[in-house]
């Protein structure tokens, strides 16, 4: 069976069982190996990816509930060498670590910190982190950059 | 340890109309199951239960997406995510429980794509969230079947799910709007992000002097499955909204509860908290009220 | 050295940042190569048991496999002090999820189908699942041929299911508590065990190629995995190369050979790439947990409030193989015995077998329970002589020229002046109290901790361009000491900014033997092997530059790329220059570098079984919180949380502010949320992310830091390693905190909501261990036992 669907604004025709967690699709035959599957029960976040723009744990998504949709995983959100906003923020506030649980944090923060999604205090940005778990940092930094890039967005 | 995937990968229809699901139903038999947001379904493997034979997507059959309010009631369709249930229930007192229930379970993620139907229909999940605060609103539960659209209440429903569900659809949820204010109080045991240990969702008519005339109290996460606490119900009337008092009398009356052993807590603790919580949702009451 | 010092001294962004962001970081479960096949482990589902038939013949003809591997593949075993552990279980199970076959094949899918063809029988044997079982009389043997199994370390005493047993003896003990004038505090704690959950699980992609092993692995530890493979496989060590990629998380799990030799065997049956990587279930359930342990301490407390004895009992349960316990067994005396000073002390620290996933190392390994253990002690010993717990620390915590409980001189005072600090940091950060009915509380505690040094080498490549290059056998695990410290000691050695020093990704064929990357020693092991590489390469630098410039060496600065005669900034040549010159002249330009420990001396004689008798470099930390416990339900808010970390010199104050949050919160989790128990199964019970609870965004708060510089240091530049102690009091802390809320005795962690709740209701039972016994002597091996 073939399930066609929209990754990084390209369109992609897979052949593998309905089922296959989406994931397991991006890492193993796209080879956008960016989405970690960490938990694979949707507590972690380190999976997200955006699906027809909205913040999606993709090891709980069968590939069948993506077909016609537009995926958009870490490695979309950038085009060239330069970093998004959430990014460079995330650089410049020496946030990361290991790194494995960045890439769904990105995601889930572009989300975020779009104009009008999520009030800016640490309080609301905590809530929307409540499904990216981090085992390094500790988690402030995070804020603070999230935080940064909603006080300097237009 | 288990596989990502069963020996036999099954099959997904994904039909467009409620006719075709239940068509797709009945042609893959009793195996099938129908698949809304996949949270549940896709950690089956996790559970040790492995994947059913056959599965039919509800994702594109509009008339399970939608919801409608009028002045007499509230229709929500089974395929309604809670994040957008939350959405649209905002600002709505009447079903400020529900509002909530949807607006705080499990994760952002998860509620972007979990759905109503999938939170009553999962079995072998006592957490769910939305299942009590629906309990306390007194919602209406719709299955449409081959040759039969049936409306039940939710506490029938609960009971009888497995046969009611045979072959069926959860289709909607019908809500009553009475204009009593209602709460829904939940204990994860971090801030957020992990199942509730217990729940208590409770809805209120008051009267002028801010008594509470009749409410509907239930309890979720405790036990197996959520139920109604009568006793409590009957205990309140004529009681002040007052969330100590509340409290107290929720203490003496937790006998009846048999607490969940479970990896996460102890059963003891579900019912112990129980009084605390009662104090919460009351708290909540006053403050709609 | 002080302007080099001092140069090094920056908030140097870690290169590998910008990569990690943008999804593009290839760690090792991101790894495939042409041809690879997936492995997966049959493993046991019984604690115990002995393998009665095992026939892998019906697997091998499964569609899609490659190679199978079994016990008889594998003759040799491993461990540390004692070789114990074999790569699979040779007729005895002696786990829950023990390995017992092997297969490859072209998917995963393949593999683990073959998994549940291959045909086994194991007769199930009683099991001891608990240390309580395991010490009880006649308690069935995990290791029933424990006495023929090679020592690697002598001393230690061994017997029974007590894998090891170290102790310390200094001073006449009886005498102090026979004192007539003392008061005697005795406590008891009981600690769970804690999944590092490191976001990456172990996971490793082997190669058999020339006749030799190339294994790419998620490690902290190159050469252990490199000596542990040819040791189980029998094999020479030189037939191994270990090559680290980006490693998704440690904290300790990785400080030990894991899924290698499983996937270097199956490479070389195969032919074939083999990758094998653990499932989260396998991760959550064969963890190398921070081990459950059980502490028994008793003082002697004067009447002016000093402490004439002390005695203690650790039971450290190491599952069914000894591994990083029975070297833990060591630290017993520096943590439990650290902190105070100490007129005599007596302490006894055993690994105990039993029938469960073996322990490991994790982050301040021991220290973070035998600090809890301590600090609550002291606490209650300070409550018993009637005397205020901040006054009793300042009177008693170790100073300039104080003994350590092995009898080690400590130098400097340190802990004194750190309290001080925190009192001050404290009234600069006063906590807003609740004021809804919850409870308040508070608490101030020390700690002891060292950095382990241990040999490390470096290799320092200068370029003709004016860039060096870094080779060591350091891995970078995400605290960022290989991308910050390593570079800026270097850098400043050598007059470069820290962007020109490309440090190599760990190669045990490229650089020396490296104890590994845990235990505080990157910055101080490696930094000080590094910065004599670069000396090295500094001092030919100079010549070659002296000889250009007409200049004495000694008249020389390097700085800024650039050497100069000093005083005269731009009279000289860029370092490139100088460089491109020395190897057209000498060839290229290199320096090695190598360091081991000091061997600072502990007092004769009063060790047995240690594998360390003193530290070579102490760090202490002080820590504060405020908290607010919820009666109703138990819950435990951090209000503030407050941190005072003895780092020597920061090096990279911003890079150490981000391990001291990430640590604090790491403790926190240990503190209040995470729990990891065995159920009566023998299996773990926490086998997911939905129940084994770490702190999410919303249960943590943003640690207050000051940083005390200058305490006595051999690390390079002064330096200590700071990304291993900020967990060490955490647990601690809030304990005392909790106890301080409630007014009740806290004897266990994780102060979960539902364990906090019984205290408040007065359910909770205090541990008691009927298999410690009240008499000191009798939780010892009798001397002359087979060491």
């Amino acid at each position: 069976m073939t399930i066609r669907l929209t990754v990084n604004g390209e369109e992609r025709d897979i052949a593998a069982a309905p089922m296959t967690p989406l994931v397991d699709v991006l890492r193993d035959t796209l080879h956008l190996t960016g989405a970690k599957p960490v938990c694979r029960e949707g507590f972690c976040g380190a999976c997200m990816v955006l699906v027809d723009a909205v913040p999606t744990v993709s090891c709980l998504t069968p590939l069948v509930l993506a077909q016609g949709r537009d995926v958009e995983t870490v490695e979309g959100l950038t085009s060239a060498d330069s970093p998004m906003p959430v990014q460079a923020a995330l650089e410049e506030h020496d946030a990361v670590q290991c790194g494995m649980c960045f890439p769904g944090m990105v995601v889930t923060l572009t989300h975020l910190t779009t104009a009008g999604r999520c009030e800016p205090s640490r309080e609301a940005v905590k809530a929307g982190l409540v499904g990216n778990v981090c085992r390094c940092t500790g988690y402030e930094r995070i804020v603070d950059a999230a935080l940064a890039v909603m006080e300097d967005r237009p | 340890m288990p596989g990502m995937l069963p020996m036999t990968a099954p099959s997904v229809a994904m039909p467009t109309s409620l006719t075709e699901a239940l068509g797709a139903l009945a042609d893959h038999g009793p195996g099938a199951v129908p698949l809304a947001g996949g949270t549940w379904i896709m950690r089956s493997p996790l559970r040790r239960e492995g994947f059913a034979p056959a599965y039919v997507g509800l994702s594109r059959v509009a008339e399970l997406g939608k919801i409608n309010v009028t002045p007499d009631t509230i229709e929500i369709g089974a395929a309604v995510t809670h994040a957008r249930l939350a959405e649209a229930l905002e600002g709505l007192p009447e079903v400020a429980a529900l509002a909530f229930a949807a607006g705080n379970s499990a994760n952002p993620a998860i509620r972007n794509v979990a759905t109503l139907g999938g939170n009553l229909c999962a079995r072998g999940f006592a957490a769910a969230d939305l299942v009590p605060a629906l309990l306390c609103l007194d919602a209406l539960v719709e299955v449409a079947g081959a040759s039969a659209t049936n409306r039940v209440g939710l506490a029938d429903f609960l009971m009888h799910r497995d046969r009611l569900l045979q072959g069926s659809v959860l289709t909607r949820m019908i809500l009553p709007r009475c204009g009593r204010p209602s709460a829904h109080a939940r204990l994860p045991l971090r801030k957020a992000g992990d199942y509730p240990v217990a729940i208590v969702s409770m809805a209120a008519g008051i009267d002028g002097s801010g008594r509470i005339e009749t409410s509907r109290i239930a309890v979720g996460s405790v036990e197996p499955v959520a139920r109604r606490w009568t006793a409590l119900e009957d205990a309140l009337a004529g009681q002040p909204l007052d969330p100590a008092r509340a409290s107290d009398i929720a203490r003496s009356l937790t006998t009846g509860f048999s607490g969940r052993e479970a990896v996460e807590a102890p059963g003891w603790y579900r019912v112990q908290v129980l009084p605390t919580l009662v104090g919460r949702a009351v708290a909540a009451l006053a403050s709609q009220a | 050295m002080s302007e080099i010092a001092e140069r090094a001294v920056q908030n140097f962004r870690r290169r590998d940042a910008r990569d990690k962001l943008m999804g593009r970081t290839r760690y090792t479960i991101d790894r495939g190569t042409a041809g690879m096949l997936h492995a997966a482990l049959l493993r046991s589902e019984v604690p115990s048991g002995r393998i009665l038939r095992l026939d892998t013949t019906a697997a091998a003809c499964m569609p899609g496999v490659r190679a199978i591997v079994t016990a008889a593949d594998a003759p040799g075993r491993a461990g540390l002090g004692i070789a114990d552990h074999p790569l699979f279980a040779i007729d005895t199970v002696r786990y829950c999820g023990e390995p017992i076959a092997a297969v490859a094949a072209d998917s995963e899918r393949q593999a683990r189908d073959a998994l549940a063809a291959i045909e086994v029988e194991i007769a199930p044997l009683p099991a001891v699942l608990d240390m309580g079982s395991a010490l009880a009389d006649a308690a069935p043997l995990v290791h029933p041929g424990w006495e023929s199994y090679e020592v690697l370390t002598p001393g230690g005493m061994r017997g029974g299911n007590v894998a090891w047993e170290a102790s310390v003896d200094r001073g006449d003990i009886d005498a102090a508590f026979a004192r007539n004038d003392v008061t005697v505090v005795e406590s008891s704690f009981r600690v769970g065990r804690q999944n590092h959950l490191s976001f990456e699980p172990r996971a490793v992609l082997a190669h058999f190629e020339d006749g030799r092993y190339h294994i790419e692995t998620s490690t902290q530890v190159p050469w252990t995995v490199r000596n542990t493979v040819a040791a189980l496989l029998a094999v020479p060590a030189s037939s191994i190369r270990v090559t680290v990629p980006p490693v998704g998380g440690g904290f300790g799990l990785k400080f030990d050979c894991a899924l290698e030799p499983f996937a270097a065997l199956l490479a070389r049956m195969s032919g074939r790439p083999v990758r094998l990587v653990n499932s989260r279930e396998e991760e959550m359930t064969t963890c190398l947990f921070r081990e459950n342990a059980e502490i028994c301490i008793r003082s002697a407390i004067t009447p002016e409030g000093s402490i004439a004895g002390r005695e203690a009992v650790v039971l450290m349960d190491c599952g069914a193989y000894g591994g990083e316990q029975v070297f833990l067994t060591t630290m017993t005396a520096h943590t439990l015995g650290g902190n105070y000073r100490l007129g005599a002390v007596r302490i006894v620290s055993r690994a105990v077998y039993t029938n469960t996933a073996p322990n490991g190392a994790f982050r301040a390994c021991n220290g973070v329970y035998n600090t809890f253990a301590l600090e609550r002690h002291t606490d209650e010993i300070a409550a018993a002589i009637g005397m205020a717990p901040g006054e009793f620390r300042r009177r008693n915590v170790i100073g300039d020229g104080d003994l350590g409980a092995t009898g080690q001189v400590f130098e400097g005072d340190v802990l004194a002046p750190m309290l001080a600090k925190m009192e001050a940091l404290r009234e600069r950060t006063p906590a807003s109290l609740p004021g809804d009915g919850r409870l308040y509380g508070r608490a101030t505690t020390v700690g002891t901790w060292f950095v382990f040094t241990g040999p490390s080498a470096a290799t320092v490549n200068m370029n003709a361009d004016g860039t060096a290059t870094l080779v060591t056998s350091g891995v970078e695990i995400g605290s960022g000491s290989m991308m910050q410290a390593l570079p800026q000691i270097v850098a400043a050695t050598l007059g470069l900014s820290p962007d020109k020093v490309v440090v190599r990704a760990a190669d045990t064929d490229a650089a020396g033997y490296d104890v590994g990357v845990g235990g505080g020693r990157t910055t101080v092991s490696l930094g000080a092997a590094s910065r004599s590489a670069a000396i090295e390469v500094r001092t030919k630098l100079l010549k070659v530059a002296s000889d250009m410039l007409e200049a004495s060496a000694e008249d020389l600065v390097m700085e800024d790329g650039r050497i100069d005669i000093a005083g005269a900034r731009g009279s000289g040549v860029t370092i490139a220059e100088v460089a491109a010159r020395a190897q057209a002249l000498l060839g290229p330009v290199a320096g090695t570098g190598s360091f081991t420990g000091a061997g600072t001396p502990a007092m004769e004689g009063c060790c047995a079984g240690h594998f360390i008798e003193a530290l070579d470099i102490p760090v202490f930390a002080v820590h504060d919180c405020d908290v607010a416990v919820d009666p109703g339900t138990g819950h435990v808010e951090v209000l503030r949380y407050r941190v005072v970390q003895d780092v020597g010199r920061a090096l990279n104050p911003s890079a150490i502010h981000g391990q001291i949050q990430g640590g604090v919160v790491q403790g926190l989790g240990y503190a209040l949320h995470e729990e990891a128990d065995v159920g009566r199964n023998g299996a773990i019970r926490q086998t997911s992310f939905e129940t084994y609870r770490v702190p999410l965004a919303g249960d943590v708060v943003p640690v207050e830091i000051e940083l005390h510089e200058g305490a006595p240091s051999i690390g390079p530049l002064g330096t200590k390693g700071a990304g291993e102690v900020p967990i060490l009091n955490v647990g601690a802390t809030i304990a005392c905190a909790v106890a301080h809320a409630t007014g009740k005795q806290i004897r266990e962690l994780p102060l979960t909501p539902p364990r906090v709740l019984e205290l408040l209701l007065d359910r909770a039972q205090a541990p008691d261990f009927p298999h410690i016994g009240s008499r000191h002597s009798d939780n010892r091996l009798a001397t002359g036992t087979i060491a």
